[in-house]
């Protein structure tokens, strides 16, 4: 799968008012200041990697669970390995340095070329149900030796973040995704309850699985769901109009117009 | 944080949550306590006061965006303060400060004078 471990150098558009130097203690004192990404207006992709499609990342904001349409939901996808085989750091870091290469076939992260750091933007080409391609992003959201947190930009399927972590008990080192998230927009609410709910367990069971066997384990994902917020947010539905699935679908119709565009751009200058 | 570290108090008829050290995956049983001790009652509001809070993460941020879900499906205003620049320059990058207000101490805090953002 190592045809899928392609990476690019982006960055998010700090603001203005910040210094790229500024130490920690100097925004805060906080001993976590460098774990975080730097506050963001809107997201900025700087560099494109080939294969790549780039729609519906640069100029969108940052959205948390709130700023959803649909239920919120926290999902949590574990598998256990013995400790002696990986120890927490090792694991993420190797989580951090192959990510691509656990998604399931038909599903590319164009990874930043610094890798996963806190500030960093990722391209994300997806594979919907009926075969639907869809083009969004994530940012890193915050990275430390344990964990990481990707967070979406208007238009993704879900408003919110997931978590990868591992830690160590009882002998065994823990490996974890967990995304708190609402739908986007109404039909992403829609496309969960008619089996995208389904869909992203697979995805996320194939990938638990898939970190398990890197490190020798056959493993059991074990999956817990919880509803956070059983309320769809109806002042939300406008969020329809950053959707990435209508975006990227709009994309490829046009595809062929921008063919012949092309072709007739080329013979022209040509 | 455990749960001893995390107190509740009332204060004209708003709770106040004293969140006591890191907040971060260790924290949950101590907030869904401390939560469900602070809403008996159905108090005005809640705060949740940051000035002993220590280190907190992408899971502590996710805990508390739990207790903002709550918060909504009760109907109870949720209000926070104490926070450092650090922190709250986290709370603009994770938008909660959308939704949470950010006040600057405990008074305006409890009687909902200010908010930071909308």
């Amino acid at each position: 799968m190592s045809d899928k471990h392609e990476t690019a150098a982006r960055t998010a558009d700090a603001l203005p008012d910040q210094q790229p130097n500024q130490l920690p203690d100097e925004i805060g004192g906080a001993r976590d200041a460098t774990h975080w990404a730097k506050a963001v207006s809107r997201l900025n992709v700087s560099q494109v990697p080939e294969g790549a499609i780039n729609l519906n990342v640069t100029g969108k904001r940052l959205t948390s669970p709130i700023q959803g349409f649909g239920k919120m939901w926290q999902k949590t996808y574990q598998v256990r390995l013995p400790q002696e085989r990986v120890s927490a750091t090792d694991l993420i870091a190797t989580w951090k340095q192959r990510f691509p290469d656990f998604w399931p076939e038909g599903n590319r992260f164009y990874a930043p070329l610094t890798g996963i750091e806190p500030g960093e933007v990722a391209l994300l080409n997806m594979t919907l149900p009926g075969r639907m391609k869809l083009s969004t992003g994530v940012m890193v959201l915050y990275a430390d030796e344990e964990s990481f947190t990707l967070m979406t930009p208007q238009g993704h399927m879900f408003a919110g973040w997931i978590t990868f972590s591992a830690t160590e008990k009882d002998g065994e080192t823990v490996a974890q995704a967990q995304v708190l998230m609402r739908a986007s927009d109404p039909i992403f609410e829609l496309g969960l309850t008619m089996g995208g709910h389904k869909q992203e367990d697979r995805f996320w069971n194939h990938t638990m699985r898939e970190v398990a066997a890197h490190f020798g384990e056959i493993a059991v994902v074990d999956t817990q769901v919880v509803c956070v917020d059983k309320r769809r947010q109806w002042s939300r539905w406008s969020n329809i109009w950053h959707s990435s699935a209508i975006r990227s679908t709009v994309y490829m119709l046009g595809a062929p117009v921008r063919a012949v565009r092309a072709r007739l751009g080329g013979k022209s200058t040509g | 944080m455990t749960s001893e570290l995390t107190a509740v108090r009332r204060r004209d008829g708003v709770a106040v949550i004293d969140m006591v050290g890191d907040v971060n995956a260790s924290a949950e049983g101590a907030l869904d306590a401390a939560w469900a001790q602070a809403t008996e009652g159905h108090p005005d509001a809640v705060v949740l006061n940051f000035e002993d809070a220590g280190y907190i993460n992408s899971t502590g941020i996710a805990l508390i965006v739990g207790m903002m879900a709550k918060a909504r499906a009760h109907a109870i205003p949720i209000r926070a303060y104490g926070l450092t620049p650090h922190y709250r320059e986290i709370f603009e990058i994770t938008r909660l400060a959308d939704f949470l207000a950010i006040n600057p101490d405990e008074d305006s805090a409890v009687h909902g004078a200010e908010r930071s953002s909308t």
